[in-house]
């Protein structure tokens, strides 16, 4: 139990309890549907590997207010090019530009010294900016014979019987944990968010550290985006909007403390659960979707509030 | 015991923070098996050029050389590599993570599974608690535990034990007592004699003149950035040193001088 509370994410497994008991008891019949399970582990499967990513930069102690835009941006340039040059060039370019977006933003914060806040405010921006100059507002969509290229299918398709996204997800979830808990570079990033100094008296070089987050951020960002869009293959302008604060809001619900060093990726996973069952059930239900937002806001605090409280609760019971 | 060609040699030293002249001319030499106390009052520069010596300040002019080779780069990771280990006071545990995972932060030992290098955790928690466990890490503490619940002293006792485990030639302690019970403090002043008993340059940074005085070959007094005064323990007593901080260094030397 003690060693369970210790754990960052703690409490957003308990959110999930509660807020499945919660549907369970509101709305039996419209949550526990084939249908209603499948559409919501789709998107917070989606959101989850955004929230990922956007926990491993809050770890380093930064923020990356970029993804959304990043997620729209790989996402058109997927599409455009991979209607074009074929399904794995448009692949290949749409990771590229992510991580290129996401290396020029650790240099920018690690070599220019910029807040990460004020950076990624700008890549928020920039590559929105860049989407309505290159679409010129138009909506793209793959032709019929790269929507039903093997890749696309193998990207955002059905794998037995299981739609690609979950199983993408868990796959990087898996990946990443590992990384994060049983290699050096977990250690080191964590140490770079819990005592910056302290880890560059040990010779943790941090600002690659930090660089290496940025990236690994931007390009889960843009694989998100290409896995979403192997399943719908059309994008618009707004592609990925105010998906940044739904990550941030994962990651914070999931467990991780802005000032870096605490943070779990099952938790941000967690987190994204929360957020997209909200916005499904509420909807469900028939609520204005505006509530939607509301609801998110009071479930961040909440969280926030449940994380710093509720493990210390838990120890001081065993 | 010490040799004689100096292990660390700094040469006409400055070092700038912006307009702020931090360092002045400094120039000192350490040799192996030699126990150096490195005394001054807040601000006299003490822990800036054990900053420059650890890597974390790249000096604005003068030169350092290591083992007869100048050193043209300044980075912490070079330092570890050279062998210097800094005991410092306020940074170098990280307080999220584990004691185990501390004490091997930055160097952490794997194994390989497949080729992929995965932290060896039984090295990393058995070699930890053993060389921990010496230095006062009370039996409830497990080397699992965050390092933000130990007291001042077992935060010591890990550094100390990191320093000790890894076979470094230099090991700067930067007031290596403060916040330790009065045993402790024994047991730690009796560890850097043991350190330089083993050929290591030991390095201690203190207020306390009459504490250094006992365990030191050497004391080098810092003030104002400069290097006021450099004095074997035989020349000169505790007490004669301490007129040199308390009335200043300068105007003794100017005195002496006459």
């Amino acid at each position: 139990m003690k060693k369970l509370a210790n754990t960052q994410g703690f409490s957003a497994v308990i959110g999930v309890a509660v807020m499945l008991i919660a549907f369970t008891v509101i709305d039996f019949d419209g949550w526990w549907t084939a249908n209603t399970i499948a559409s919501v582990l789709q998107f917070a499967s989606i959101l989850g590997i955004l929230a990922m990513g956007q926990a491993l930069v809050i770890m380093t102690g930064e923020i990356d207010l970029s993804v959304g835009s990043v997620y729209g941006l790989a996402g058109v340039a997927f599409v455009t090019l991979g209607g074009t040059l074929g399904v794995p060039a448009g692949v290949l370019a749409a990771l590229l530009i992510a991580a290129a977006v996401g290396l020029l933003q650790g240099l920018a914060v690690v070599r220019g010294g910029v807040p990460s806040m004020i950076v990624t405010l700008g890549g928020l921006f920039t590559a929105r900016g860049i989407i309505y100059v290159w679409t010129g507002g138009s909506v793209r969509a793959f032709p019929e014979e790269a929507r039903n290229y093997w890749l696309t299918k193998l990207l955002g398709g059905n794998l037995f019987g299981v739609d690609a996204p979950i199983l993408w997800m868990l796959t990087v979830l898996g990946v990443l944990s590992v990384v994060m808990l049983k290699m050096r570079f977990g250690n080191r990033l964590l140490a770079t968010g819990g005592g910056l100094a302290s880890a560059q008296s040990r010779g943790v070089r941090t600002g690659r550290i930090k660089i290496a987050a940025f990236v690994l951020s931007a390009l889960l960002a843009g694989f998100a985006a290409i896995v979403t869009l192997s399943d719908d293959p059309q994008t618009h302008v707004t592609l990925g909007e105010l998906m940044e604060l739904e990550a941030i809001a994962a990651a914070v619900i999931g467990g991780c403390l802005l000032s870096g060093g605490r943070g779990s990726l099952l938790g941000a996973v967690l987190g994204a659960l929360i957020i997209v069952s909200f916005r499904y059930e509420l909807i469900a239900l028939g609520a204005p979707s505006a509530w939607y937002q509301t609801f998110v806001g009071i479930v961040l605090i909440i969280a926030v509030i449940a994380n710093q409280n509720l493990a210390r609760w838990a120890m001081q019971k065993t | 015991m010490a040799s004689s060609q100096p292990l660390i040699q700094v040469k006409n030293l400055d070092l700038y923070f912006g307009s702020f002249h931090a360092l002045k001319n400094v120039s000192v030499d350490f040799r192996a098996g030699e126990l150096v106390g490195l005394v001054g009052d807040n601000g006299a520069g003490k822990t800036t050029l054990i900053r420059v010596l650890c890597g974390l300040h790249a000096p604005t002019s003068g030169e350092v050389y290591f083992d007869g080779a100048r050193v043209t780069t300044f980075h912490p990771k070079l330092a570890i590599d050279f062998g210097i280990e800094t005991i410092q006071q306020s940074v170098g545990l990280c307080d999220n993570l584990s004691i185990a995972r501390n004490f091997y932060l930055g160097r952490e030992p794997v194994k390989r599974i497949l080729g992929i290098p995965f932290l060896d955790f039984r090295v990393m928690r058995d070699m930890s608690a053993k060389v921990i466990r010496q230095f006062g890490l009370r039996d409830n503490v497990s080397v699992d535990d965050e390092v933000e619940r130990l007291s001042g002293g077992e935060r010591q006792s890990v550094k100390i034990g990191r320093a000790v485990e890894f076979k470094n030639r230099v090991v700067i302690m930067d007031e290596p007592t403060n916040h330790l019970s009065v045993r402790e403090r024994e047991h730690v002043n009796e560890l850097a004699v043991q350190l330089k008993e083993q050929g290591l340059l030991v390095i201690y940074i203190t207020h306390d003149i009459f504490q250094v005085h006992k365990l030191a070959d050497r004391i080098v007094i810092m003030e104002n950035g400069e290097v006021v005064k450099d004095a074997r323990t035989t020349e000169m007593s505790a007490e004669a040193l301490e007129e040199v901080i308390r009335h200043g260094g300068r105007v003794v030397e100017k005195r002496s001088a006459k």
